[in-house]
């Protein structure tokens, strides 16, 4: 079923697929990678050339890329759409838990919560400013985003229909509608549904992967401790950065006031395997 | 007051992270670690593994205990006893118990005709180098 030719390579640290009619060509293909490389310089956590890195080592203002404004707007939406749950400040404490560049993958003791945004730092559509080192982790929204800004590049390269498929986060654009398993977070074998995606995004999340013994990446601002009620979550929207943020903000957030700020559908598995919805769901679930 | 409910039933080894999860800790066994890999990628010896969690309820300090046989890298079966005295940890106790394998539900993905799966299994490269290290010790 899927379209060849297709792309397959290996971006922020994971693994990219981009499926489209023809193929994309060098040159495209070129400034593909060059556009994933300049989003990893800037936002990666897990290199210490990156603008991210020298936040979290030093205070003061920093000139964010052209990118900056969309990603740390829809965090702020985020962050107050769940009380202070989600937010890019939450770095340090996912370090402490032991996701760090060198993924030691074991926690300390005293884990903190994060900083309240209003404390740590400030933005000013440009620039942003700190009064002292920070560690931003823009994991909850970044790789969606990033797949956005690919597609961007794909179609200034006057490619018309292509899908984008960044382990969990998809695009589709163009061209016949796609039907897409929705992964059993506790089973990969098994789909818990099917989700149809046409002109659009779909974002999947779970707590057990990207996990460790004692935690996992889904960590709550406001305790500092991983998030439990929700399991795994899946979210759909017009953009891959808005499904991605959301994917992430059904961890910890009521899905009624996610939808006052943000159009979009979702599925999410609560922790004993039960299933929610929203009622407009595009597809069929299991349950 | 013990309760145990013993039931067959079939799905992956990553179910025992709910389990795991929900008590709020690490079983011993490699197994029966948080992010467990899909089945597909490793193999578990068969046999019995048993995890026994304790957590704070708001009355007082309760356990439970998870026990899954192992077959084929397929849990072929499930036992949770839980120990609980106080009223209410004893009603989310039996909930728990009675909803862990009913309300896991999916259909085999090789078996609908679909695009694409969207789950999280790929997760980065640098990361799941790191939880294979950490299996490795535990396996050791």
């Amino acid at each position: 079923m899927t379209p060849t030719p297709s792309l397959s390579f290996n971006a922020i640290g994971t693994r990219w697929q981009i499926d489209s009619a023809d193929p994309l060509g060098a040159p495209l293909e070129a400034a593909v990678r060059d556009r994933t490389e300049e989003f990893d310089r800037a936002w990666s956590r897990f290199r210490d050339d990156s603008l991210v890195h020298r936040i979290s080592v030093s205070s003061g203002s920093f000139e964010l890329p052209a990118d900056a404004p969309a990603l740390l707007e829809l965090y702020r939406t985020l962050y107050e759409c769940t009380d202070g749950a989600v937010t890019p400040l939450i770095g340090r404490a996912l370090e402490q838990w032991g996701y760090d560049s060198a993924y030691s993958l074991r926690p300390i003791r005293g884990i903190t919560p994060a900083p309240r945004w209003e404390d740590a730092i400030s933005w000013d559509g440009r620039s942003l400013h700190t009064v002292r080192p920070v560690v931003l982790d823009v994991g909850a929204a970044g790789k969606g985003y990033l797949v956005d800004l690919v597609a961007h590049v794909l179609v200034d390269g006057g490619v018309t229909a292509f899908t984008i498929d960044a382990s969990g986060d998809l695009l589709h654009h163009g061209g016949r509608p796609l039907r897409v398993a929705l992964e059993h977070p506790l089973d990969p074998s098994k789909a818990i549904g099917v989700a149809l995606l046409s002109d659009g995004a779909l974002c999947a999340s779970a707590s057990n992967r990207r996990a460790w013994p004692g935690g996992h990446h889904l960590i709550d601002a406001l305790t500092g401790a991983p998030t439990k009620r929700v399991i795994a979550t899946w979210a759909t929207a017009s953009s891959c950065l808005v499904a991605d943020g959301l994917a992430t903000a059904l961890f910890f957030g009521e899905p009624e006031r996610l939808a006052r700020e943000f159009d979009f559908e979702w599925v999410r598995m609560l922790q004993g395997g039960s299933l929610e919805h929203s009622s407009g769901f595009d597809g069929e679930i299991f349950a | 007051m013990n309760i145990t409910h013993r039931r067959r039933t079939a799905f992956a080894l990553g179910g025992l992270s709910v389990a795991a999860t929900l008590v709020g800790c690490t079983p011993a066994s490699a197994p029966a670690s948080p992010g467990a890999a899909p089945a597909s990628t490793g193999s578990y010896t068969d046999g019995e593994y048993s995890a026994t969690g304790e957590y704070q309820s708001p009355g007082g300090p309760e356990s439970i205990e998870v026990t899954v046989a192992l077959e084929g890298n397929v849990v072929t079966e499930v036992t949770v006893t839980g120990n609980a005295t106080d009223g209410n940890a004893l009603r989310y106790q039996t909930e728990f118990e009675d909803g862990i394998a009913a309300e896991v539900v999916g259909v085999n993905i090789d078996e609908l005709s679909v695009d694409k799966v969207a789950g999280s299994s790929l997760t980065s490269d640098g990361f799941n180098d790191a939880i294979a290290q950490i299996k490795g010790d535990a396996d050791a």
